[in-house]
């Protein structure tokens, strides 16, 4: 018997249920495949978070802290588990180093699989001239540029009229059916932090529905009320690269109007969808995916549960969540866990 | 004023299927001259496309600036208005949230086409009770129609 928890994935799951667990005593093994914990927010370098503006080092800084310097909590940064032999109590994983090759072999109590999502990319649908013309970003590269301070151009000026454009990647037959939940809210705080940061612009939502849902719906009212930005209903046919600017042709749906017009920026609210990882870990741990590739919880209003005894769910793997519901999600993984232990092993 | 009308009806009558072009999208050039030689005539008609070609809020930003426009910039288009309003259940020309919005967002060929229907305004109040955002759309129907009669309509697109 064993009082370590494998915890596949140091994004914001993950870090909280490794946190949580390493307070409540427990030994963590953190297995993260990129180089750098964090997930998402720290790799993309988000600015800040929906709906308050608090900065992302605020809730990442403290976690990932912790698990850096942890004496509870071994941490495998470039790693990826390789195989999962057992049952809940006692598993045996393997471990690779993907840099140097090497395999370890752990044995540990119960799995918390916490391996996150990849943002859209939007150059496999080709409307949206992403790849292909300049000045159009994802809110996830507009993040790091809000981040520095300095939005621009690819000829270094600030643009003076920018659109965003909802829903890509998401609610389309021809790339994701699902919606991802949190893109709306992202995408109206990133138009506030421009007009913070630039003042002088146009910012224009081109929207299909606006869903931020419980209390983002204050970022929605402030964008229009407080910074007057503009919300256009329709959704973009084309985006068409003219040398100097970029058209957006699309119809607002209000005035059954269509419309060609012409912006220095075009940035794209890109979906949230299942990545390699997930998938991977899924094989490794014999879970079942969703008609959509993420993994499928036994039932789906009991996100933990992933239908194997001993292996347990958290954030964005599982469906498409915001910040805070992920992060009580680790920390609701991490429960479980712990009932694990407190069966097998006293802690 | 009987010139006017003249003018108004003989407006593109050479346009096959006339009734499917708005006024507002003919120009019809009285004296046209090219290279020193009149060519003034019917083939000088022009139906310009409806697509919306530009943004222009000059006119919404001067809207907000009147007396009882000052909250028009909170409508977000949900139609409560309209839904209540007992003049655009009898007449379609008018439509308060129509109207917010093509003025918000400087819809130029629109604004000429509905203009003169903001005065239908029996100015009840039915809207401003209704509408959740505190937009005062009969106080913002005033506004325009003060807006329009000023003739901050006009420039833009």
């Amino acid at each position: 018997m064993t009082g370590t928890v494998l915890v596949v994935g140091g994004g914001p799951a993950g870090l909280r249920a490794a946190v949580d667990l390493a307070d409540f005593g427990a030994r963590v093994l953190l297995v993260e495949k990129r180089d750098q914990l964090g997930g998402a927010p720290v790799r993309w370098k988000y600015r800040s978070l929906a709906p308050d503006f608090t900065p992302t080092e605020e809730v990442m800084g403290p976690l990932i802290g912790f698990c850096e310097s942890s004496p509870m909590v071994e941490v495998h940064k470039g790693s990826v588990v390789e195989g999962c032999e057992g049952s809940v109590g006692d598993f045996t994983v393997k471990v690779r180093n993907e840099a140097d090759g090497t395999t370890t072999e752990h044995r540990v109590s119960s799995v918390i699989v916490a391996t996150g999502f990849e943002h859209f990319d939007a150059s496999v649908d080709p409307r949206y001239a992403y790849g292909r013309a300049p000045n159009v970003i994802g809110i996830n590269e507009l993040e790091a540029m809000l981040k520095e301070g300095r939005v621009v151009g690819h000829d270094g000026r600030p643009p003076k009229r920018v659109a965003f454009i909802f829903c890509v990647g998401s609610r389309d037959r021809s790339t994701n059916p699902w919606c991802c939940t949190v893109c709306c809210g992202v995408s109206i705080k990133q138009a506030i932090e421009m007009k913070q940061t630039l003042g002088d612009v146009q910012v224009y939502m081109i929207y299909m529905d606006i869903r931020t849902v419980g209390l983002w719906e204050k970022l929605y009212w402030d964008s229009m009320e407080k910074y007057g930005i503009n919300y256009i209903r329709g959704r973009v046919g084309e985006v068409y690269y003219t040398g100097e600017k970029l058209l957006v042709k699309g119809e607002d749906t209000l005035v059954r109007g269509p419309f060609e017009v012409l912006f220095d920026m075009v940035v794209l609210a890109v979906g949230i969808e299942p990545g390699p990882g997930t998938k991977q870990a899924a094989g490794v741990l014999g879970l079942k995916l969703n008609e959509y590739g993420f993994i499928a919880p036994r039932q789906p209003n009991v996100h933990v549960d992933s239908g194997r005894d001993g292996i347990f769910l958290a954030g964005t793997c599982i469906a498409p969540m915001s910040i805070e519901e992920t992060l009580s999600e680790g920390s609701a993984a991490a429960m479980q866990a712990a009932k694990v232990l407190k069966k097998t092993v006293a802690v | 004023m009987a010139a006017e009308e003249r003018k108004k009806e003989e407006k593109g009558r050479f346009i096959a299927e006339r009734r499917y072009v708005d006024d507002q999208r003919i120009v019809e050039p009285e004296k046209l001259e090219a290279g020193g030689v009149d060519m003034s005539g019917r083939w000088g008609t022009l139906v310009l496309p409806r697509t919306i070609e530009e943004f222009d809020h000059s006119l919404f930003e001067g809207v907000k600036r009147l007396p009882r426009g000052g909250k028009v910039g909170k409508c977000w288009q949900c139609g409560n208005c309209t839904a209540v309003c007992p003049v655009a259940h009898a007449n379609p020309m008018f439509n308060p949230r129509y109207l917010i919005h093509i003025v918000r967002m400087g819809y130029q060929a629109e604004i000429e086409k509905v203009k003169d229907y903001v005065y239908l305004c029996s100015g009840c109040g039915l809207c401003s009770a209704a509408c959740p955002k505190d937009v005062d759309p009969q106080g913002v129907m005033i506004a325009l129609s003060i807006a329009f009669k000023s003739g901050r309509a006009k420039g833009g697109r």
